[in-house]
């Protein structure tokens, strides 16, 4: 993998995890105000003040002395960093350019040397258009270009206008290129616009796909990657456990957070089996103790087989004293489970409750006193199904309210669409994360659309694999 | 009428431009698009210029590049363009 170096646009970085790689020649196309100069001149700015790579910048329109005042009002001090042979606004024409490429020991040489230039704008290669007539001549010269921008090393942005052309069929330019760069303004609601950026195209790096929405801000350009929402602040714990899912503990922060409290949504179509028994699996490899409710889809003998898969030794837990079991079923339970197993089959609410605060809570007090750590994991359908959906509104937001204060992570599956908008809503505001999935059409879906850093996804696609954790988001 | 001596207004047209553009490359057809003035009324006047030392020849003829040689003490002296 190349190295990646900052754009300057911190959201952008993001969105290509971590940056361009060095030496790519990438456009930046858009129409007219959308933002490509400001982009293209962050670019360089942030090259030469924060990473220490000179940069030339080239425009064949624009007079220099007018990008200085234009890039003065984001407190870009472009003179400044010229004296310091930091920077240079060059002014030519694209045949002058070229010729002065192709010229051994040319002024384009020279230029690079003179500042150790390792990033170069070309503001803009639609010019050429106007200097190359025909097509051949047109591509043999960006052709030429390219290679000559590779041949220094340069990271390069070439700004692109749109044509109409552009907008029927993909230019030949954008072959050419590493990478691509798209920027928009659209209308938003009915009296506003919204300015986007999407990287269709990028060699050599993974991109966050979709529109990023930016705003043109005072200190510049300013984008917010796509499907981040406010962070949770009350989530304050440090330990996260992964869920063994690699594109799901990456988007997470690296997993599922001590204390806090995630759904899993799923509609009855869609096999969520592998994601709760991988979540389940390495918080119990991690060492913390569980409490699992049982649902009537849910036997203990399908758990432990599950688990088996992942290399978790349910028995031994329960010998351990590290499992409980809550069921609602009038099931065989197998003789090794009897002792963790506590049958509230026909209890009422509060008989249930009480049974619970007494043979649960003295149990995840005495680990807690211990240094050991709690994992709780519920079946709401079965709460709702066995108690109705009044019980679990008041019982649910308690129990996630007295288990946060104790550290104790809590993991709900549960079906928004069969529980109602209304029990949904409440639901989804208690707790601190939501991971979707469902089978639209052929297909299984997972997405995450709520997150305590505040990242969420777009939806992936589920596929199955042969081997730990069994399924992959693609 | 192209001699430079009957033309200062023009000779100021192009020394200011090179003195703002410090990094402006220009052949006799690209600074007359820029000023938006004749060709033939220009090379007169950026010959004169360059016998001044304002400005500097890179190659020759009609692929002639020109830009602005920076006074030495330019360095020395801060010329950020709010404080011009």
């Amino acid at each position: 993998m190349k190295n990646l170096v900052g754009t300057g646009v911190n959201g952008l970085d993001t969105t290509l995890y971590g940056g361009v790689p060095k030496g790519n020649t990438i456009i930046v196309e858009g129409n007219p105000g959308t933002g490509k100069t400001i982009l293209g001149m962050q670019f360089l700015y942030f090259g030469a003040v924060q990473y220490n790579e000179p940069g030339l910048y080239i425009t064949f329109e624009e007079f220099p002395d007018q990008i200085y005042q234009d890039m003065y009002s984001f407190g870009w001090d472009i003179r400044k960093l010229e004296q310091e042979n930091k920077l240079r606004v060059i002014t030519l024409t694209p045949q002058v350019l070229m010729e002065q490429i192709k010229n051994p020991d040319g002024l384009f040489q020279r230029l690079i040397e003179e500042i150790g230039c390792q990033r170069i704008v070309i503001d803009s290669i639609s010019l050429f258009h106007f200097y190359y007539n025909s097509k051949e001549e047109q591509r043999k010269t960006i052709y030429a270009l390219r290679n000559a921008l590779r041949k220094y090393s340069l990271t390069s942005f070439l700004i692109k206008e749109y044509t109409e052309m552009d907008q029927e069929q993909v230019s030949f330019v954008n072959y050419l290129v590493d990478g691509v760069v798209q920027l928009k303004l659209d209308h938003h609601f009915e009296n506003y616009r919204k300015r986007t950026l999407e990287v269709t195209k990028m060699r050599g790096s993974n991109i966050q796909e979709g529109e990023h929405l930016f705003k043109i801000t005072e200190q510049g350009i300013y984008l917010l990657p796509a499907l981040s929402m406010v962070e949770d602040e009350t989530i304050t714990s440090l330990d996260v456990v992964p869920t063994g899912i690699h594109k799901l503990d990456r988007l997470l922060g690296g997993g599922i957070y001590d204390g806090s409290s995630f759904i899993i949504d799923t509609n009855s179509k869609s096999n969520y089996r592998f994601l709760l028994a991988s979540i389940l699996a390495n918080r119990m490899k991690a060492g913390e103790n569980v409490v699992v409710l049982l649902s009537s889809l849910n036997t203990i003998d399908d758990l432990n087989g599950t688990l088996k898969l992942f290399d978790v030794d349910l028995e031994q837990f329960v010998e351990d004293e590290k499992a409980i079991f809550i069921e609602h079923y009038n099931r065989p339970v197998p003789e090794k489970f009897k002792n963790a197993t506590i049958n509230v089959v026909g209890l009422d609410d509060d008989k249930y409750k009480q049974l619970l605060t007494e043979k649960v809570g003295p149990s995840i007090k005495n680990g807690i006193e211990k240094g050991g750590k709690w994992f709780v994991y519920y079946d709401l359908n079965t709460i709702v199904s066995q108690r109705g959906s009044a019980f679990l509104k008041r019982y649910f937001a308690e129990e996630v309210a007295n288990m946060s204060a104790l550290g104790i992570s809590i993991l709900s599956l549960c079906n928004f669409k069969e529980l109602g908008q209304e029990t949904s809503s409440f639901i989804e505001r208690t707790s601190n994360g939501v991971i979707r999935t469902w089978v639209d059409g052929i297909y299984q879906y997972m997405q995450i659309t709520k997150t305590p850093n505040g990242h969420n996804s777009e939806p992936f696609v589920v596929e199955n694999i042969n081997e730990k954790p069994f399924i992959r988001l693609v | 009428m192209n001699d430079h001596h009957n033309n200062v207004p023009l000779q100021l047209e192009c020394t200011l431009y090179f003195e703002k553009n410090p990094y402006a490359y220009e052949t006799i057809e690209g600074l007359a698009l820029r000023l938006g003035r004749e060709p033939s009324d220009l090379s007169p006047i950026v010959q004169h210029l360059v016998s001044l030392d304002i400005i500097e020849a890179l190659g020759e003829g009609d692929s002639a590049i020109y830009h602005y040689n920076q006074p030495k003490i330019a360095s020395e002296v801060d010329l950020s363009w709010e404080q011009v």
